[in-house]
């Protein structure tokens, strides 16, 4: 008996992949949740009666002003100021996430872009844009944040734009290389020689086929950038206090020692932190190798090969 | 019960007493930063305080002690006693203590009369002239005109010497060599207490081949303290050894047990509390010690915790010369809201509760003469009253509140400061722009800058304030900041003058009825309060912490810390 053969579709062949991808599946549940918790950050303010900048003087600090740890009204405990901690990390997934998503799609959008003009038409502007990008990669991230805050002063809008400008060049290059081999393609010729115009030519028949790095990329940017903003949060850089991010709360955690003492305030960020990031690079693996099969199919025989030879 | 726990740790660190002294040992001192300055004259960080006390001898001094009444009480340290002023308080005749030496490089050699002229004379050197320079300037007869020609000598270490040697301050007269007289313009009851500031310190004659505070200056230091510098490392570590020129018969206030001191930089706060409580290291030189920590060590019943209270107070001042809101900071009903509506109770609780500050309602805190308790704009427990706070917004005319910007200091306490502020505020119906500031723009390039309040940057800004000297020191806080003369003053931020004021505070530092002054500088207080230029927040106190091995640990005020000159230790 021949089993029933089904025709399948490619995406559902990649879903199927994905799927059946368990360490995938459960990073995938874990941003849907947190994005769940970041819409409803407002509904968990609600649920506890306690806003996200509110400062519970008496019950939320001790009468010399230490934060009180987890129990049954503050359930991840309260930070230095009487703040509830869970509330605040409702509210900072929102912006961690919005800069990542933001950040990642705008910095995809201009890395694509630029990726796709300087491969697609090489010669002089390739090399202009190729220098560009290697300018960009080496200019000090930090440095030049510290010395764009003093002159403008923190905000949000400057954290978003400066995540942006520092991680586009990657994405830029990737497509670029693509590009190169792809507009040798026949398929290529075979548009020019019906007398597709530049425009359509990058549009209608190589963009298609970038579906999978980008996609892949820009995932694997969106953690990057939490992490970045993250990073400036904590260096007073970034979100202008009271509003939460999970940058500032540890940055906040690590001010006067409190740490030593409410070790709630740096467990809880910290853990949402990695497994935000950790998430969306599972996430992104697992999205690579549902959209090329083949680097799976390599990726499993070398694990093969790494486990025989630690076993011998 | 922590309250209880802390008392009874200050208690039993008095206990320390019962053991015999003794000398010898090195005394490890550590810091975020070096000692700034070996010279007295130029401007120094307070926490040098502590190194100028073992390096060099004043006039007057304070003793190191755990009663905070002795801790401000004017002691002779370089004079023999403390002269009571004759000629209605304008003259004071000093003696000078015999056995008191300049480590010379050509061997001991008593410190003269002419020694204290010189002294004061490098204050107003046109290289790098000394902060404190303008109050005497404003005391001394004839200081102002040596320092008038002294401003247009060339700042070179000859020219100044020249300048120096042939001049002469008429008011300071050194009849023979063990006497100083000093004749003041008008009666000062605290010209004693000015006499306490190291910038007084006298000056040997071979400082004058050196630019203040130059290489060569350190290179070639004469102490008159009981150490002196035996190496020094920069931005690493100072090492103080015994002055072999010093005698203990010759000072009253330093009994100088430890053989060596070495006052080590670079060292994080938490790395430094680690460090003491393992015996690494015996005190703290700039560290404060974070409140959480103190709390946790009051917790484990730690007994090496101790307060001072140095006159040191919070503030947020207000912005009267910007024309942001249509000026709307000038309408004294504004800024009396503001004073209703912050919530002091607040910010004492974010700082470890009242061991370690006490709301405060006026300019002059605790520990200062001329601070009393009273409460113009007084709300509940001192937690902000919203509802009066409203109402005088409403009749000032602004019913739906106002947008206001408050930078804050980006370091130590300031973003939770800031935010407890903010949020007792915003109730009251004030819209705060919180502006996260780098510790490092936020006094120099933000505000001691006048442009930027007349620019109005800023709305409100947390500030803080520590007399120059402790105890007496009402001048040392009203006249920087609270009179306005006409020529801008650096701590003064929007230029706040009030006539009736400055008339009663004359009066009160004229007087020599201490009592009287006290009375006096209360009047100064409730008058500048009637029309605040700021929020007054809190009287802070400093909290102190040592090492295990550290004995006889007592608080020296002008250094804000323990005195290194008579700890001992006990490994």
């Amino acid at each position: 008996m021949n089993p029933e053969i089904k025709q399948r579709g490619s995406l559902e062949l990649t879903l199927r992949r994905l799927l059946s991808d368990r360490a995938g599946l459960v990073s995938m549940v874990f941003i849907i949740a947190l994005v769940v918790a970041a819409v409803g950050a407002d509904g968990i303010a609600a649920l506890t009666g306690h806003s996200a900048t509110a400062q519970f003087l008496a019950t939320g600090l001790t009468p010399t002003g230490l934060p009180v740890p987890p129990s049954g009204e503050f359930l991840f405990g309260t930070d230095q100021l009487g703040r509830d901690v869970l509330v605040r990390l409702a509210h900072g997934a929102r912006i961690s996430l919005a800069i990542g998503v933001v950040a990642s799609l705008l910095a995809a959008i201009i890395g694509v872009t630029v990726g796709l003009v300087a491969g697609y038409f090489g010669g002089w502007i390739d090399v202009v844009l190729g220098r560009l990008m290697d300018l960009v990669m080496s200019i000090p991230v930090l440095l030049c944040m510290l010395s764009l805050v003093a002159v403008f002063g923190p905000s949000m809008t400057l954290s978003l734009i400066v995540i942006v400008f520092f991680s586009w060049t990657t994405m830029g290059r990737v497509i670029r290389g693509q590009v190169l081999s792809l507009r040798e393609r026949e398929f290529v010729l075979a548009s020019r020689s019906m007398g597709a115009g530049h425009l359509s030519i990058m549009f209608t028949d190589i963009l298609p086929n970038l579906g999978a790095p980008i996609i892949i990329y820009t995932t694997m940017m969106v953690p990057t950038s939490i992490i970045f903003e993250a990073t400036l949060s904590f260096l007073g850089l970034g979100i202008v206090p009271p509003a939460p991010s999970w940058g500032g709360m540890l940055a906040e955690a690590a001010n006067n020692s409190i740490y030593m003492f409410a070790w709630w305030l740096v467990l809880f960020p910290g853990l949402a932190l990695l497994f935000t990031t950790l998430s969306f690079n599972i996430l992104g693996d697992a999205l690579r190798d549902a959209l090329d099969p083949a680097s799976m199919r390599n990726k499993v025989q070398k694990k093969k090969k790494q486990s025989a030879g630690a076993a011998s | 019960m922590a309250l209880a726990g802390l008392t009874l740790a200050l208690m039993s660190s008095a206990g320390a007493f019962a053991q015999d002294a003794q000398t010898g040992g090195t005394l490890r001192v550590l810091g975020t930063a070096e000692v700034d300055r070996f010279d007295t004259v130029p401007p120094a960080t307070a926490d040098t305080g502590s190194f100028f006390r073992a390096t060099t001898r004043q006039l007057i001094n304070f003793a190191a002690s755990t009663d905070p009444d002795e801790q401000i009480a004017p002691q002779a340290d370089l004079a023999d006693s403390v002269p009571v002023p004759t000629d209605e308080g304008l003259t004071y005749t000093f003696k000078l203590r015999q056995g008191a030496n300049w480590d010379a490089p050509d061997g001991a050699r008593q410190i003269v009369a002419g020694d204290v002229e010189r002294g004061f004379m490098r204050l107003c050197n046109p290289f790098i002239p000394a902060p404190a320079v303008s109050y005497f300037e404003d005391l001394i007869v004839g200081f102002a005109d040596f320092c008038a020609g002294f401003a247009g000598v060339e700042p070179t270490a000859e020219a100044m010497k020249a300048y120096i040697e042939a001049g002469a301050v008429a008011g300071i007269e050194t009849p023979s060599d063990d006497t100083v007289i000093f004749r003041l313009k008008y009666a000062a009851n605290d010209f004693i207490y000015l006499l306490t500031l190291p910038v007084t310190t006298p000056a040997p004659v071979e400082v004058l081949d050196y630019l203040p505070d130059s290489p060569e200056y350190r290179e070639n230091y004469i102490s008159n303290g009981p150490y002196t510098i035996e190496a020094y490392v920069p931005d690493t570590q100072v090492t103080l050894t015994r002055n072999p020129a010093w005698q203990a018969e010759s000072d009253p206030l330093r009994k100088a047990y430890v053989d060596k001191i070495e006052v080590i930089a670079g060292v994080q706060p938490d790395a430094a509390m680690q460090q003491l409580q393992s015996g690494d290291g015996d005190m703290l030189y700039d560290i404060n010690v974070p409140p959480v920590t103190v709390q946790m060590l009051t917790m484990q019943g730690d007994d090496k915790i101790s307060t001072l209270a140095e006159g040191s107070s919070r503030m947020i001042w207000i912005n009267t010369v910007s024309e942001n809101n249509d000026g709307a900071l000038r309408n004294p009903l504004v800024r009396q809201a503001l004073n209703y509506a912050v919530n002091k109770a607040a910010i004492v609780q974010q700082l470890g509760g009242p061991e370690f500050a006490t709301p405060l309602n006026g300019i002059f805190p605790l520990g200062i003469l001329g601070h009393h308790d009273f409460a113009p704009y007084p709300t509940p427990d001192n937690q902000g009253d919203v509802a009066k706070a409203r109402e005088l917004l409403a009749e000032a005319g602004y019913p739906d509140g106002l947008s206001l910007k408050m930078p804050f200091r980006n370091a130590g306490n300031g973003a939770a400061e800031a935010q407890v502020l903010q949020a007792s505020l915003e109730e009251a119906g004030f819209k705060i722009e919180l502006v996260p500031t780098p510790p490092s723009d936020f006094y120099p390039r933000l505000i001691t800058n006048f442009d930027n309040a007349l620019n109005g940057v800023w709305d409100l800004v947390p500030s803080g304030w520590s007399p120059d000297w402790p105890g007496g020191a009402a001048r040392s806080i009203f006249q920087p900041q609270y009179s306005y003369d006409g020529t801008h003053g650096t701590f003064n931020f929007s230029d706040y003058n009030n006539d009736a004021a400055n008339e009663v505070a004359a009066k009160a530092l004229a007087t020599s009825d201490l009592a009287e002054a006290a009375k006096l500088w209360n009047e100064v207080d409730e008058i500048v309060m009637a029309d605040p230029p700021t929020v007054p927040l809190i009287s802070q106190t400093t909290v102190l912490y040592h090492g295990a091995g550290v004995q006889n640990f007592l608080p020296y005020a002008a250094g804000g810390n323990g005195d290194w000159t008579n700890v001992w230790l006990s490994r």
